[in-house]
């Protein structure tokens, strides 16, 4: 089973949809995701979300839908009746090469559909290239309290940072004749 | 945290000793565990098991450190210059990798025995090692949470499993034992504060062990025996496999001064 | 070489073009956007390709890491590895997002179906292979994958600049130890030397056919797949390497190379392109070996797979929190 990944840079930053991971279950797809994309910093959170739950829609489709007279309430289906929150995620730039959709804020609605036409209307702001909704619920997250034994030790670990090997210069390793 | 004192000859001789078994076991740990890069059952795991390797391999290289500033040695001296009659790795590390499910239960075993001797040496009064454990035990919790996670599904998941989780408990539960059995000057330590409630040590891992275990539907039996002292220069077979292919490349260049 | 139906259907043809401007804008093309199917085919073929590279790639390095010689030599080469296992990861995913299928593309390299980077077929016979491998094959992968980072394709695009940061590290270890070999002991020296000699050609072939040989790359130019041909990255690759080759003290083994003052370009001799399509076809001298480490790997996983699996199942209900 294939689960979207989110992580979260520093404690200001938003979540990004960063990749995705194979898991089982919650459970290990959590984990999975930390081996992944959390052995190298930054990250200070992580969320996982089953693939099949994520309700998705770039700016293309939202116009040819609207062209086709289509309403779009095809998946995922909801997980019972009435209100309840989803999580929206959003692209607002090709420029930025690195970003995908990010987290941009939660709305009430009973379908998601009906949340994606609210949080387009309440973000008049930017633009929107993609978009996705998730159903509360379906977000698995790492635990705020285990944040240092999951993502700090990554800190430490220098041998496999970049930045840490400079301009390497030829005849840097020479020894001495003797 | 007591103040670093200046410790007598005996007491860092003592000390001395055992950052190197520890240095050791989890050197030997890493290496069993690495060879599984490029060969792991699932994609995931084959990237989650090399975190596990680095961070052994990285929690010798600090014990080797913290040996170092007591008598000047070289971590890489110390891992690939010595024979294997002067390694002190317990054989519990030295086996041979085994299957998925021996990888992950000794791996879950060895961070049970972690996560309990961690927040000790924690405690100690030397201050140099109480801070690397302080910063191997955010590691080791993660590693709890992973390796608990597979003893879950290796015991509970289909009939196969079970049976390789139970022969894999079996073919190591002594050796277990052995690994929790005091080292030669642990006596000193415990009297110079170094190594603080060393003595319930063995009785708190192996609690944690049964509770995790019993959770899954695994019954090792009776606790293994932890020997009065435990024999570390004995040299077994495992071990001279692993360091003679460990050394081959660093000891065929005697002349070598950096690699 | 444009989508079938599109010349046919005169709204597909009109999606085309809208598909080709936004291309020429500079968008990215993400998940769910229309796109040709032939963008599609392509892309899956090249990125599993890719991926598949990336996971054989584990094999040569990854003989050594039990026998690296100094603890930071051993950390590094375990991350580097791993490494792979991740970038082969993010490819997947990213072949994922184009409505393909893991296990199958998987299926299809265990079964020999599948294509992947023919410099993984060549053995890695000393210790200095691995600084070699992390300078040259590395340095040749960066400038290919500095490329296409630049993919109008999102997904392959992200994957890719997390690659390059990746992949640099890669680069910089190798090098690291080339240059100290280089200038180490008489064995250090020979041995380095010993790895360039083996490596260099298969370096210098692994940036693929020449341009008039890959008839795939004009299309993928005008899509924004590719956005430099084979030959342009493998000069790039030639005309940083060759200078510092030579700086450390090595000899590259072309009798032919030369400095071209005029263009200021380095010229390489003739590439022995019988063998690179020996190689890529299945003839090198480990592809039956590198195939059979990986079905191994497959083949020994299964039931760990099925124990997942099966625990999933039964608790896919009891267990609903995950700290």
């Amino acid at each position: 089973m294939r689960w979207e990944v989110f992580k979260q840079d520093t404690p200001k930053k938003a979540h990004q949809a960063v990749g995705s991971v194979h898991g089982a279950d919650a459970e290990h797809a959590l984990l999975n995701a930390r081996h992944v994309f959390g052995r190298r910093p930054a990250a200070v959170s992580m969320w996982v979300v089953r693939a099949d739950r994520i309700y998705s829609r770039t700016a293309e489709e939202l116009a040819a839908e609207s062209s086709a007279g289509a309403d779009g309430t095809d998946t995922p289906p909801a997980t019972g009746t009435g209100p309840r929150t989803y999580l929206v995620f959003r692209k607002s730039s090709h420029r930025r090469s690195m970003t995908f959709v990010e987290h941009v804020g939660e709305v009430e609605a009973s379908h998601p559909r009906d949340a994606l036409v609210s949080a387009m209307s309440r973000s008049a702001d930017g633009e929107g290239l993609a978009w996705w909704v998730i159903e509360e619920g379906d977000v698995h997250r790492s635990d705020p309290d285990a944040a240092e034994s999951w993502f700090e030790p990554a800190l430490d670990k220098t041998y496999k940072q970049q930045s840490q090997y400079g301009t390497v210069a030829p005849g840097a390793g020479k020894r001495s004749a003797s | 945290m007591t103040p670093q004192t200046e410790l007598d000859a005996q007491v860092s001789q003592a000390l001395a000793y055992r950052l190197t078994a520890m240095g050791d076991d989890e050197l030997l740990l890493g290496h069993r565990n690495s060879e599984w890069t490029g060969h792991g059952p699932v994609l995931e795991e084959d990237i989650a098991l090399s975190n596990l390797a680095q961070d052994e391999i990285g929690h010798a290289v600090m014990w080797y450190g913290v040996r170092g500033e007591l008598d000047g040695s070289d971590a890489d001296d110390l891992a690939f210059r010595r024979d294997p009659a002067q390694f002190l790795s317990s054989t519990f590390v030295e086996l041979p990798r085994g299957d998925w499910a021996f990888t992950m239960l000794r791996q879950f075993l060895f961070d049970c025995y972690e996560a309990e001797s961690l927040p000790r040496l924690a405690r100690s009064a030397h201050r140099p090692l109480a801070d690397a454990a302080a910063k191997a035990q955010r590691e080791e919790l993660f590693h709890l949470r992973h390796t608990g996670l597979w003893v879950k599904r290796l015991g509970l998941g289909t009939d196969e499993s079970h049976h390789r989780s139970v022969a894999a408990l079996t073919a190591m539960w002594e050796a277990f034992g052995r690994l929790l059995a005091p080292l030669p000057g642990d006596e000193q330590l415990v009297g110079a504060g170094v190594l603080p409630d060393w003595s319930t040590l063995p009785a708190a891992v192996f609690a944690r062990v049964r509770a995790a275990l019993a959770a899954a539907d695994l019954d090792p039996g009776e606790d293994p025996v932890v020997p009065p002292l435990a024999q570390r220069n004995t040299v077994s077979e495992a071990r001279t496999e692993l360091l003679g292919t460990m050394q081959a490349v660093a000891r065929a260049d005697p002349e070598a001064v950096t690699w | 070489m444009t989508d079938v139906q599109g010349t046919q259907d005169p709204s597909a043809e009109e999606k085309a073009s809208s598909f080709e401007a936004r291309i020429a804008s500079g968008e990215k093309i993400e998940p769910g956007d229309w796109m040709p199917e032939e963008y599609r085919r392509q892309l899956i073929r090249m990125i599993s390709q890719h991926a598949h590279s990336e996971i054989v790639g584990m094999l040569p390095e990854g003989a050594w890491i039990t026998r690296a010689p100094s603890l930071r030599r051993k950390l590094v080469l375990i991350a580097k590895v791993q490494d792979e296992a991740g970038h082969g990861q993010y490819l997947y995913h990213a072949a994922e997002t184009l409505g393909a299928d893991r296990d199958e593309l998987v299926d299809a390299l265990l079964t020999g179906r599948a294509k992947y980077s023919s410099v993984f077929n060549y053995p890695t016979l000393t210790w200095a292979d691995v600084g070699m491998i992390g300078w040259l094959v590395d340095g040749a992968a960066i400038r290919n994958q500095l490329m296409l980072a630049q993919c109008s394709y999102g997904p392959y695009s992200r994957a890719m600049v997390r690659i390059c940061s990746e992949e640099t590290f890669h680069h910089k270890q190798g090098k690291e130890m080339v240059i100290r070999y280089a200038s180490g002991t008489p064995s250090q020296r020979r041995m380095v030397q010993d790895a360039l000699d083996r490596w260099w050609w298969p370096s210098v072939m692994m940036l693929g056919p020449h341009d008039s040989d890959s008839p795939n790359t004009p299309q993928l130019m005008k899509w924004g797949i590719k956005t430099k041909t084979n030959d342009e990255v493998r000069q790039e690759f030639i005309d940083e390497h060759v200078p510092e080759l030579q700086d450390a003290g090595l000899t590259v083994p072309d009798p032919d190379m030369r400095f071209d003052e005029a263009t200021g370009h380095w010229v390489h001799g003739p590439i022995d392109w019988d063998e690179f399509w020996r190689v890529v076809k299945g003839g090198g001298p480990c592809n039956a070996e590198r195939l059979a480490a990986r079905n191994a790997a497959h083949d020994e996983g299964a039931w760990v797979r099925e124990a997942l699996e099966a625990y999933a199942a039964k608790h896919q209900r009891t267990e609903s929190v995950v700290a």
